[in-house]
């Protein structure tokens, strides 16, 4: 059989009048009526992906305003230059991406997926060429220690981005979880490299990237409960 | 009226409150919406139930559409979301019974299908007989068809490749004949 027999198959199995019972129609009808109000649509996409890089911003420096820019003052002009307007631009895709996870049928340039690896490749390729300092001192104790503080950053991030965009509507919330994961992760990223004094190209790769796609897996696992809840409340 | 055409304009005066608005699209759009639950082998009744929970989620989330973006696929990709979680809480639900309640459920099930649409369609998984419905049977284009399932057109052809070739492997001399006699129309 060819493509065009297949498609006229098709054609013609669609032509077959789909009659939905009038019963029905008008149950649809008196169960919308009583709710019938005017709605304000959401703001531009701009807008709100400017309120969600703010947000993070604003997470970032607060952390790093309580426990000292050690970080920036250490750094090099052509280190600051680089990284603070790297992960800024990452963070305005994260942004961009997670408003459009809010939003039905928005179109999707870049998956959650790819934009954590994305994030995570691009994090990992900057800091491995600006921080050439190969020593491991305190690898694991240091390490636990700014992991942590980049994910207790990192996770009020996402969920204050998630507050924001409450009224949107994420058909797919693991995946919604994953963009606010990665970009509460940016944050994290962020306050770490104003805070963190210790350049150590291992610790920096490791447990500062860290941050990422484990503040993204966090969001996933989030976004997932939260449909699994509003399904068991639906039944 | 023709749905294409005004939909988004429709969209707009009921996201304004305009309940004569929401009646023509109640209108215009179920049909196309229950065609597309029937096409994923289910019962006319668990059909019109996930239209009814369709409606009232696409009423509860009017405010998230945006003018001047294309309302078909704002419109499937709700219904997907709906049919996704009914799909997933049957699973949950029937999960200790099913064995019991296999055969009965299937024979239930076939006698209540819309027709040739869905016994074309029966041979593919999930996603394609998704992508094709809406493709082919509801004249979506490839870009309204991945806003619709959030994925990227790149995966959108691909599923419709794959679709064709199933299509083309499952039907063979049988259905050729079949639909080639005139039986389908």
């Amino acid at each position: 059989m060819k493509d065009q027999e297949i498609d006229k198959a098709l054609k013609e199995a669609a032509q077959t009048p789909q009659n939905v019972d009038p019963l029905l129609i008008e149950r649809i009808r008196a169960s919308i009526k009583p709710l019938s109000r005017p709605v304000r649509p959401l703001p531009p996409v701009w807008l709100m992906g400017l309120e969600l890089v703010s947000i993070s911003a604003a997470v970032s420096l607060a952390g790093a305003a309580r426990s000292g820019f050690f970080g920036i003052a250490k750094m090099n002009v052509l280190e600051r230059s680089l990284v603070f307007p790297a992960l800024g631009i990452l963070a305005c895709l994260a942004a961009v991406s997670f408003v459009h996870q809010m939003i039905p049928a928005s179109r999707i340039r870049l998956s959650p997926g790819g934009l954590l690896a994305l994030s995570s490749i691009a994090t990992l390729a900057l800091f491995a060429d600006l921080f050439r300092d190969y020593h491991v001192e305190h690898f694991f104790s240091a390490g636990i220690v700014c992991l942590l503080t980049g994910l207790l950053h990192a996770i009020p991030a996402g969920l204050l981005s998630w507050l924001m965009l409450r009224r949107g509507f994420a058909v797919n919330p693991a995946s919604a979880g994953l963009v606010a994961g990665t970009l509460g992760g940016l944050a994290g990223v962020g306050l770490l490299e104003l805070h963190c004094p210790n350049f150590q190209a291992a610790h920096i790769l490791v447990w500062h990237t860290a941050v990422l796609p484990l503040s993204a897996a966090l969001g996933s696992l989030l976004g997932w409960t939260v449909r699994m809840r509003a399904r068991s409340s639906d039944r | 009226m023709h749905a294409g055409e005004n939909l988004e304009r429709l969209m707009a005066r009921y996201q304004q409150g305009d309940f004569t608005a929401a009646t023509v699209l109640i209108n215009c759009m179920s049909p196309r919406l229950q065609r597309f639950f029937l096409a994923k082998s289910m019962s006319r009744s668990e059909a019109d139930d996930l239209l009814q929970e369709t409606w009232l989620q696409i009423h509860r989330v009017r405010h998230t559409y945006r003018s001047g973006e294309p309302a078909l696929p704002w419109f499937y990709a709700i219904a997907r979301h709906v049919r996704i979680d009914h799909y997933r809480k049957s699973i949950r639900a029937s999960a200790g019974e099913r064995e019991l309640e296999e055969l009965s459920k299937t024979a239930s099930a076939a006698s209540h299908r819309a027709g040739e649409l869905e016994e074309l369609l029966a041979p593919l998984s999930e996603g394609q007989r998704e992508v094709i419905a809406m493709l082919k049977v509801e004249g979506m284009s490839l870009e309204e068809v991945a806003r619709a399932t959030s994925c990227s057109v790149g995966s959108v052809k691909q599923k419709v490749h794959r679709a064709y070739k199933k299509l083309r492997e499952t039907i063979g001399p049988l259905g050729e004949r079949k639909w080639r006699g005139g039986e389908l129309a």
